[in-house]
């Protein structure tokens, strides 16, 4: 009895967990869709009797809960408290398994009378939850400066990452200020100050471009001009006119070896798509000559690579790569998709390009004309007097987009008077540059500042501005400052208007710039951006290269932006019918009949494959090197599939010990049955082990196999509610069977990215009413974007207190 | 401060694959840098702490012999070299003894403040000032940075890989300027190298882009006060730490333009992030012996690699990540694994210090002029356990070299901080769970 107690309170520590329910009813089960008054309270306190109060009450106190003790009555006045019950008993959580549980109808009933009160009390006192000052993040800063400047800046390069909170890192008040992060702003103004003017002062500057290591580089490359081989694209921002050194490298061991120099290869370098550069490396010669002296004579090689070319000011497109249409080199040594092994001896292959160097300009004449000085320059001084009048229009619409209102006298006077000591300095170029510094620089451009209204009491919930709420949503959809027609709207005093809102929010997901969506919300949600640190080990898994690893990434934001772009339901990323692909994907994914480096949409042929359970970009990144990790595969789908993650593991975990030689290999069930082994371990793996168990027909990298170690994969467990499952088909239709579930996981995800704080209990109300909205859509992704904009803590402020 | 050195080889070149790269116009960005504390009154001591994560292999850490003279442990063996200049700590312990929640986090957040930092894993993070924030208030004042923090980790790559229910922010960092203010630190050694000594250009480019930059501080600072004034209470506390910070940007700034020393050592302008960890971690070593050297800063901190880290060290044989081969499990296999992970990292700090001793400041080396610690904040990974904690201090300032100062058991390591803090006259009183100091120097 005692053991069995601790086991229910371990189970209850973790606060949330989940188990797949008895009744896989279906969208029918959101809660309150039409709110009827409730049912008399008397059959809930029976419920709470029955199933709830002999472990929480006054005297056990489980889990630090005592249900006896609080009045069903007042649902509203322990708000907190019941917010958490409905969750685990609409969770099929509680009550636990073995104990008594109610049926699904009593339970349905109970839940969504509960949530019905919940959900009145809050419509009667709406809460948008705390005010918060943003900062703009790193991701934010770099696309104001697009948007603002026509202009792509290497952000990465110029700010420090920032930290995150809630798997995300635009939560408001993670986002901190120290004297070396804004040191590192006020650098970044200056530099793209500089940039954007073209500015002489700027004197010669050096990029290097890195290819990682770990490319691989025998074969045309995604993204790359039809024709090439291996080699690197980029889009280089040249500040001004004039000569500029485009130094290649290539790969060389640390025996100074190249590859592929014992046969013949054309260099191309082109700018635009014009060839500026061609070098002819390899063969005989070179080979004869790196015999005998292998440092010097692949210097000697690079040299080749090197060019100095007169370019025009503005970013242009760089490609250095190999001329060719087909692998040459003979791959015998070489697994079929041809892993760039660091391997000191091997010359076998063909040349990789390691890094391309630009440097410059050398013999400078000027700014040119770039898209970056267009954008600025919206009027020129027709003569000296003008330049005043030009000045402070210019002036006046950088600043109006950059703080993202309009800008009165008070904003201009100091932005003008940057411009006059510059002016005097060099110009009226000059002078326009030092007032963008003064702007980028400014807390109005850096923080997202929200003003409270005067006339309001300290505490008053109110909606925010039209200009607050075009910069929440363009920030939201595009991670950046809004543009002219959503600034217009605002102008007009139109954008709280829920038809034009709507218009509006419906543009802005069609913009290409809701690409931002992909790149930092799927990205984080899904965890993808932890792919670039996945290293499989290379005995175990040979072919893994960086292609595939790009390749993974780029499926799976595929999949996302088509579900955006085309507006489906969201559910869709898990059964979706379709996936793309490139040729390197399509082979480890065993799907015939794709050729070519470039991503296509292709039919699913396998069930096994649909959706995000079958992606190897999901697969790859929830293992370890050597190794699938059936508990970090469950994990990941109740933290980001089904919103209930697992309670935190106790120490003392001793990791799965390798296989010893000369043992008959273990399994990794057999590994883990350890797990079972100790009940507190159970209490939470008996959970995630047998979901994750269901994705062993996929190993560390996502490949399909049907044996591990030599033993056939049993892909086959029981969730906690009984149901058997037996493999990846059975698991996503026991997930898909409660879409729900899923849309809810998303939603709070997508609320918390929005909004750019933790969601509590007051905001629970919320996503209940965005999910009866988008349930009736089928969950379609504007139904919940549109369900969020609509929403009271996206429109709406509380007053903060003075003092 | 800056001179430009036309003596460099214009030719390009290349040191290793992804090594540092110099080019032909930076040579206009390598500064001349300086060491003024030969013209101190006193030899400073720097102060620096660098941190290793996910725990060591404390058997082959802590020597067998407490005392004077003990016998190098394998781990610490790189370091025999600097003996004289050497002292090991053992029996400390991080906050809450025995207490394994929060594990990976409070090894980083506790390392140097001390305390179990708050359990949470929102914004509200909180831990304490650590020590060398608290050795930057006395000393920092003087250079143009109060304190330098470095890294290897760009931590945006591990989603969801912090301990659960403690922020990621515990683990991003080591380093504390208020128990709110965790320091960022940085990783990219072309930035560390522009911080320290700005960009390229003449010594008039750089005074007037200097006064550029003053101006356009004044001004933001005005906008922030005038912004302070229409905001409610907690929109205005942060506005203020902007506004605090903008005014230690205008020291700083201040700072360099008065400084015009003379004498000469070059760095190379790094190209950005090297692939290899020991190249990384090199050069971050190397940039902080610049920056002592320079008297850019006289504190700073360096965690090697984050806690939890996922790097494997095929260069060393050991192909599972460095965190799952540090749950052991006591399997000898994996424990050597580890110890030869720990071993390596001593190796590399080994050679830290051989720079600081090979450069001249005052009437010394670097090394005698500084007070460096170097371990981490569990100790046995198998069980995360709290205690006893790797640690060793180098430099002139332990004292008496050769010594393995053996503290009674769980020692709280703010004992040891204290000590540190109150020898550079911190007039602080306790440090996290401190109950007193120890006898060290």
């Amino acid at each position: 009895m005692k053991n069995r107690l601790f086991i229910i309170a371990a189970l209850w520590l973790g606060a949330v967990t989940w188990v797949f329910p008895q009744s896989a009813g279906s969208g029918a089960a959101i809660p309150g869709a039409t709110p009827a008054r409730a049912s008399a309270p008397s059959a809930h306190r029976d419920v709470v009797a029955t199933y709830c109060t002999s472990c929480h009450n006054e005297r056990l106190k489980t889990a630090g809960l005592a249900l006896d003790r609080i009045s069903i009555d007042d649902v509203a006045g322990s708000a907190e408290i019941w917010e958490k019950v409905v969750r685990k008993v609409r969770g099929g959580l509680m009550p636990p398994a073995g104990a008594r549980r109610p049926d699904a109808r009593t339970r349905d009933a109970f839940v969504t009378s509960i949530e019905t009160e919940l959900d009145r009390a809050w419509a009667a006192r709406p809460n948008p939850g705390r005010p918060l000052l943003r900062r703009l993040n790193r991701a934010e800063y770099g696309n104001a400066v697009r948007d603002l400047l026509a202009m792509d800046v290497d952000v990465a390069a110029l700010l420090p990452p920032d930290d995150s909170a809630y798997g995300f890192d635009n939560i408001a008040d993670a986002l901190n200020v120290s004297p070396a992060l804004q040191e590192r702003y006020l650098a970044a103004a200056e530099k793209i100050g500089e940039l954007a003017f073209g500015d002489a002062e700027m004197g010669m500057l050096s990029e290097t471009y890195h290819v990682r290591g770990d490319v691989s580089q025998n074969q045309h490359l995604d993204g790359m001009p039809l024709g090439t081989i291996g080699g690197t694209r980029i889009n280089h921002f040249f500040p001004r006119d004039g000569e500029y050194v485009f130094q290649t490298r290539l790969f060389r061991t640390n025996f100074d070896n190249m590859r592929g120099i014992e046969y013949p290869h054309e260099f191309e370098l082109t700018i635009d798509g014009a060839r500026v550069h061609h070098a002819a490396i390899g063969g005989p010669a070179d080979l004869a000559a790196a015999f005998e002296r292998p440092k010097e004579t692949a210097d000697a090689i690079d040299e080749r690579l090197g060019v100095r070319i007169r370019v025009s000011a503005g970013p242009h497109d760089v490609v250095a790569a190999f001329i060719g249409s087909a692998p040459t080199a003979d791959a015998t040594k070489l697994r079929p998709f041809l892993k760039s092994a660091f391997d000191t001896l091997d010359w076998t292959g063909r040349p990789h390009v390691r890094m391309l160097t630009i440097t410059g300009p050398f013999n400078a004449t000027g700014s040119g004309d770039t898209p970056a000085r267009q954008r600025i320059f919206t009027c020129r001084p027709a003569s000296q007097r003008n330049e005043d009048e030009c000045a402070r229009q210019i002036v006046t619409t950088l600043a109006r987009r950059a703080f993202r209102e309009p800008v009165n006298e008070t904003d201009l006077q100091p932005l003008l008077a940057f411009y006059k000591t510059g002016k005097q300095e060099g110009g009226f170029d000059v002078g326009i540059e030092r007032a963008l510094q003064l702007i980028l620089a400014s807390p109005k451009f850096v923080f997202r500042l929200e003003r409270d209204p005067a006339n309001l009491k300290p505490g008053a919930v109110y909606k925010v501005s039209d200009f607050d709420l075009a910069s929440r949503l363009s920030f939201f959809l595009w991670s950046s400052i809004p543009d002219e027609e959503l600034l217009a709207e605002a102008s007009a005093g139109r954008l709280k208007n829920p038809a034009v809102l709507e218009r509006q929010t419906r543009r802005m997901l069609a913009d290409p710039k809701a690409q931002a969506l992909v790149s930092n919300f799927a990205s984080q949600w899904l965890h993808l951006r932890n792919l670039r640190n996945v290293q499989p080990h290379a005995d175990d898994f040979p072919d893994f290269d960086d292609n595939l690893r790009q390749a993974f990434r780029r499926e799976t934001e595929l999949l996302f932006e088509s579900v955006m772009r085309d507006d489906r339901s969201v559910v869709d990323l898990l059964r979706a019918d379709y996936t793309f692909v490139n040729e390197r994907l399509a082979r480890h994914y065993g799907i015939p009949n794709v050729y070519g480096s470039q991503f296509r949409r292709v039919p699913v042929p396998d069930e096994e494959r649909k959706g995000l359970l079958g992606h190897g970009s999901i697969l790859t990144l929830t293992s370890h090197a050597t190794r699938t990790s059936p508990v970090v595969r469950g994990k990941w789908i109740l933290e980001n599939i089904l919103g209930t993650p697992p309670p935190s593991p106790p120490p003392d975990v001793p990791t799965l010990k390798e296989n010893e030689k000369g043992q008959k290999p273990k399994t990794m069930r057999e590994q883990m049955a350890e797990h079972r082994a100790n009940p507190t371990c159970a209490s939470c793996h008996k959970i995630m082990d047998p979901i994750g168990f269901a994705l062993e027909n996929f190993d560390a990298v996502g490949a399909w196999r049907t044996e591990d170690a030599g033993t056939p994969i049993d892909a086959s467990g029981e969730l906690t509610d009984g149901t058997h499952i037996n493999g990846v088909v059975a698991l996503r239709n026991a997930i898909l069977a409660r879409p729900d579930l899923f849309a809810g996981t998303m939603t709070e995800k997508l609320l918390v990215y929005a909004l750019g704080r933790g969601l509590d209990h007051h905001d629970m109300p919320v996503v209940r009413a965005i999910l009866r909205e988008a349930a009736a859509k089928d969950y379609r992704f504007s139904s919940l974007i549109l369900g969020i904009v609509d929403s009271v803590p996206f429109q709406m402020r509380v007053k903060m207190e003075a003092q | 401060m800056f001179i430009t050195r036309k003596s460099l080889p214009r030719r390009t070149f290349l040191r290793g694959v992804g090594a540092t790269v110099a080019l032909p116009l930076l040579d206009a960005m390598v500064p001349a840098v300086t060491a003024q504390s030969k013209t101190a009154a006193r030899p400073l001591l720097r102060f620096g702490a660098v941190f290793v994560p996910n725990g060591a292999i404390m058997e082959q850490w802590i020597p067998s012999t407490p005392g004077i003279g003990f016998e190098f442990s394998p781990i610490l063996k790189p370091l025999e070299a600097f003996k004289d200049r050497l002292v090991v700590v053992s029996n400390l312990t991080r906050a809450n003894p025995g207490v394994v929640e929060g594990d990976h986090a409070i090894s980083a957040a506790g390392f140097l403040t001390g305390v179990y930092p708050k359990r949470t894993e929102a914004e509200d993070v909180s831990a304490g000032v650590s020590v060398d924030q608290l050795v930057a208030r006395q000393i920092g004042q003087e250079t143009p940075f109060p304190s330098l923090e470095l890294a290897t980790a760009d931590f945006t790559g591990y989603i969801g890989a912090c301990t659960s229910g403690f922020s990621c922010g515990y683990i991003n960092t080591i380093s504390w300027s208020s128990p709110t203010t965790p320091q960022p630190m940085e990783f990219n050694p072309r930035t560390v190298f522009e911080r320290m000594f700005g960009r390229p250009g003449t010594p008039e480019q750089r005074s007037a882009r200097r006064q550029r930059n003053l101006s356009v501080l004044d001004e933001i600072a005005r906008q922030a006060g005038d912004m302070q004034r229409q905001l409610g209470a907690r929109d205005r506390a942060r506005l203020d730490e902007y506004l605090q910070n903008v005014r230690e940007i205008e020291r700083r700034i201040q700072r360099a333009a008065a400084d015009n020393s003379t004498n000469v050592t070059s760095v190379e302008l790094p190209v950005g992030i090297p692939e290899s960890f020991e190249e990384h971690v090199t050069l971050m070593y190397d940039l902080l012996a610049v920056a002592y050297q320079a008297d850019l800063t006289r504190v700073a901190t360096f965690m090697t690699d984050r806690e939890l880290s996922a790097r494997t060290y095929p260069q060393l044989g050991v192909n599972e990540q460095h965190h799952t081969v540090s749950h052991h499990g006591n399997d000898p296999k994996n424990i050597a694994q580890v110890a030869k992970i720990n071993t390596y990292h001593s190796t590399l700090f080994g050679k830290f210090l051989a720079k600081l001793q090979a450069t001249p400041d005052g009437d010394g080396s670097l090394l005698d002029h500084s007070l460096i610690f170097y371990g981490g904040g569990m100790g046995n990974p198998n069980q995360h356990a709290s205690d006893p904690l790797p640690m060793v201090a180098v430099g002139g300032g332990v004292g008496k070299g050769h010594r393995h100062v053996q503290l009674a058991p769980r020692t709280p390591v703010g004992n040891l901080w204290l000590t540190v803090a109150q020898k550079y006259d911190s007039p602080i009183a306790r440090i996290g769970e401190s109950n007193g100091t120890i006898d060290f120097f």
